[in-house]
């Protein structure tokens, strides 16, 4: 098999001397599947970048060592000829859509490349049929759903017979059902086997089983780099790397370990375990007493006592006006009391962000009541609830504008009318919370992503609302980055007393910190409950698209064993299966 | 808030015309909106090119509450022009209001004049004119198509999809302007709830400032999506739309014509 990508000694340097890349020395061949893990900043992106062209010639650098993608340094030629031989697929779909069907946007590429028509029209037809979104040709590609939008994205790269396919984060930004059916459409493409995919990902989950090789990068140097069997293997290396292992492996290994078992599967790879067989094994040790389960320690989740009611929902719609409106909440009841932490789960679409905009003000209610604190919203403007409920968006710059963070946290408290004296200590205190008080003169949009998020967090704290809603907080969020805006949450709620709600797709954050999971599904509320009884409907949350955390499933199985079904997350499941005879 | 003039995909009569002969539609309108015409006598030489605009409007399916948004963005320039031209128009004798003696620029500007509004009416008759035009060519023509008939007309390709990117860019500047409102709402950023004079002095700063950092950031995404598509490549592209003219193009083009020429001759018989 020839070696389509190839990395001799590479380094790269950004302007402003910043190294990203160091003394990278790798392979792939022919219909290999590359994934490439590792923390934010660890130089994932930058490597996309250099295989593709677009360092230098988009961003610059210095460069030393050497590149071959199929054959030839992209360093050497215009970007549209490497783009003949090497795709990209980015994190974000919308800005790589630009054309108004899907059957011009697949279109494209090759067309600027002055293929024949008729040869474009066949491979328009051969990528949308591989993605399969046949059918779809005619629809603008701006009103389709996140996962399609990512899929029409992969085809028009898919269209331009690219030799070497690089995907960046391309799942990142998807709802679990985007990111399944991106993932199946890479199955798809590696069947063919004739492609070579270097892919950046943080869901350790979803690629394992299509890995040939892992590359794991930290600061830059790939640290290890193998089969997914020799790299999985490792999951503490993997940890101290940023990077969460493999829930299916790392259970499997934990457990072979903690019972002297081997870690390797009789004729099987590593990479293709599934729950079932994770649960048989554990199940077996359990049952020949190698292992013993150990008592889980009790939850502090325990769910609140009934406190006063600080939101209340009645019979809510909501229709977005629009050619045809769209009716987005359908009759909704909820009623969240003072010191809750609830998540509330479901794919785009299904009305999560809608009912929090309906909440915070944003949206006045079509028909039904929304109460905050007693008082219906539709009296009060959105500044003036923004003083009982601070709503944390997803993307911190849509927000941040400011010369510096303090100055960014003294503009809510202004809007307020807070007196200086009281603004400047509940700033030191918000910096404080969120520990950024060393960076209260830095310019934002110098601080790393997830510092501006945190930055937005302490915005909106000091403004002392009684209710804290995160959306989506573990959004591009490395695995070391990944818990912190919920453990904010988490001491807001259990130092202050105050209430958080949680609107995410994490089901193991979920898992972590949430005591009541609310399932919203077609502008309904499918289901209310506790974690436990949530994640025990398998049947209604497949209706909606949703599974279980893989360790609660696992956990389940081995109830007989005196597994407690409340095993929510991996690192409880590590726990009870820790114990030794 | 979506976009309220973008391609509307359907198969109308006027959705299936060539892109030209929409182009022939807007060039017309805009040179009939250069007549001098400011005497409410002149209103009805625009009035059966303001029919026809109505009756493609129709004739697309286009929503009624389309062209209320499109009425909704220009009410208040309407008003602005009726009330600037009627305080300060020179020639104005009738007088509606008077609020006292203010003499600027050889006027008095406390005094409304009817002569004044009828300026402002007749300038704000031409901007309708005109602005009932341009979203029914975008409204009624894929990007697709609009790219085909620039490459017909054999514009360099960059013009091109400068403009046709530009259309594409308007939804997401939308989308995002809505969203950095929310965030800054979400801080107590009242702008609701402000006058226009303190929206003037401080709204727009935090409203701004993250909009345009956030557009360096995505044109440069857009660029890189663009290269790694062999947009920078020498060569035409490959068409992949081929437009010709029908003989219901050439009819529509006769109707706007005579239309032109009514118009023209009203003006010169009122």
């Amino acid at each position: 098999m020839d070696v389509k990508v190839k990395l001799h000694g590479v380094t790269f340097t950004y302007e402003g001397d910043i190294v990203a890349l160091r003394d990278l020395n790798l392979s792939a061949r022919r219909g290999e599947f590359v994934v490439v893990l590792g923390a934010n900043g660890a130089g994932k992106s930058t490597l996309c970048y250099l295989l593709s062209g677009i360092i230098p010639h988009i961003y610059g650098g210095r460069r030393t060592g050497e590149v071959q993608v199929a054959g030839r340094d992209p360093w050497d030629e215009p970007i549209h000829v490497t783009a003949q031989r090497c795709g990209v697929l980015l994190q974000d779909p919308e800005v790589q859509l630009f054309m108004p069907t899907v059957r011009a946007e697949v279109a494209f590429g090759p067309a600027n490349l002055q293929v024949p028509r008729e040869e474009i029209e066949r491979r328009v037809a051969e990528a949308l049929a591989l993605v399969r979104l046949e059918g779809l040709e005619d629809r603008n590609p701006r009103d389709l759903s996140g996962g399609q939008k990512q899929r029409a994205a992969l085809a028009a790269v898919l269209a331009m017979h690219p030799q070497v396919l690089v995907l960046d984060e391309p799942t990142s930004q998807l709802d679990p059902l985007g990111r399944w059916e991106v993932v199946q459409a890479l199955h798809r493409l590696k069947a063919t086997r004739d492609i070579t995919i270097i892919m950046t990902t943080h869901e350790t989950d979803e690629v394992m089983d299509l890995a040939d090789q892992v590359w794991v990068l930290e600061e830059g140097r790939c640290i290890l780099a193998g089969t997914p069997e020799e790299v999985f293997t490792q999951p503490e290396r993997l940890e101290a790397a940023g990077v969460k292992p493999p829930t299916l492996a790392h259970v499997w290994i934990h457990v072979a370990r903690k019972s002297g078992a081997s870690i390797h599967r009789d004729g099987q790879r590593l990479r293709d375990l599934d729950v079932d067989q994770v649960a048989r094994q554990a199940a077996a040790l359990l049952r020949q007493g190698r292992i013993m389960p150990r008592p889980l320690p009790d939850s502090t989740r325990s769910p609140s006592p009934a406190r006063p009611a600080v939101i209340e929902v009645q019979d809510l719609v909501y229709r977005y006006p629009g050619y045809p409106p769209v009716t987005a909440l359908k009759g909704i009841n909820l009623t969240i009391r003072e010191g809750e932490f609830v998540g509330i789960i479901g794919q785009n679409g299904s009305g999560k962000s809608t009912l929090v905009k309906c909440i915070v003000g944003l949206l006045r209610p079509t028909a039904g009541h929304v109460r905050v604190l007693g008082e219906d919203v539709r009296r009060l403007s959105v500044g003036q609830l923004a003083r009982r409920v601070g709503l944390v968006l997803q993307n911190p710059d849509y927000q941040l504008f400011t010369i510096s963070a303090r100055e960014e946290i003294l503009f809510g408290l202004r809007n307020l009318g807070i007196p200086r004296e009281e603004a400047e200590i509940r700033i030191q205190e918000a910096l404080r919370w969120v520990g950024l008080e060393t960076e209260a003169e830095t310019f934002p949009f110098r601080l790393s992503f997830g510092d501006r998020r945190k930055l937005t967090v302490a915005a909106i704290l000091a403004m002392d609302p009684q209710i804290l809603i995160l959306d989506e907080p573990t959004t591009a969020q490395d695995h070391r980055g990944r818990y912190q805006l919920a453990e904010l949450a988490r001491r807001f709620r259990e130092e202050k007393g105050r209430t958080v709600i949680m609107i995410t797709h994490d089901m193991e954050l979920v898992a972590r910190y949430a005591e009541r999971v609310i399932v919203m599904w077609d502008g309904q509320i499918l289901m209310d409950g506790t974690p436990e009884e949530v994640f025990s409907q398998t049947e209604l949350l497949h209706r909606s698209f949703l599974r279980p955390p893989i360790a609660h499933e696992i956990a389940r199985q081995l109830a007989s064993f005196g597994i407690p079904r409340r095993v929510l997350t991996t690192q409880d499941l590590l726990t009870v299966l820790g114990g030794l005879p | 808030m979506n976009v309220p003039f973008r391609y509307i995909q359907r198969r109308t009569i006027v959705h299936r015309l060539h892109p030209f002969t929409k182009m022939i539609y807007v060039l017309l309108t805009l040179l009939l909106i250069l007549i001098p015409l400011y005497d409410i006598r002149h209103l009805p030489v625009l009035l059966p090119w303001l029919g026809l605009s109505a009756a493609l409007w129709a004739a697309a399916r286009i929503e009624v509450g389309r062209f209320a948004a499109l009425m909704k963005i220009l009410a208040g320039t309407f008003i602005f022009l009726m009330l600037a031209q009627g305080f300060t128009y020179r020639y104005g004798k009738t007088v509606l209001i008077r609020f006292g003696e203010l003499h600027f620029g050889g006027s008095n500007v406390g005094e409304l004049t009817l002569e004044g509004v009828q300026l402002g009416f007749m300038l704000s008759v031409r901007i309708l004119t005109a602005a009932s035009s341009l979203p029914l060519l975008v409204m009624t023509t894929s990007n697709a198509e609009l790219m085909a008939a620039m490459n017909q007309l054999r514009l360099p390709k960059v013009m091109t999809f400068m403009f046709v990117s530009a259309l594409s860019f308007t939804s997401l500047i939308f989308e995002m302007w809505n969203n950095i409102m929310d965030a800054q709402k979400l801080r107590a950023f009242d702008i609701d709830r402000m006058n226009l004079i303190t929206r003037l002095r401080r709204a727009y700063v935090p409203i701004i400032t993250p909009l345009i950092l956030l557009l360096f950031r995505k044109a440069n995404d857009f660029q890189i999506a663009l290269e790694t598509k062999g947009f920078g490549s020498p060569g035409r592209p490959t068409e992949m739309e081929t437009l010709r003219m029908k003989p219901v193009d050439f009819l529509a083009i006769g109707i706007f014509l005579i239309i032109f020429v009514l118009c023209n001759v009203l003006r010169f018989r009122l």
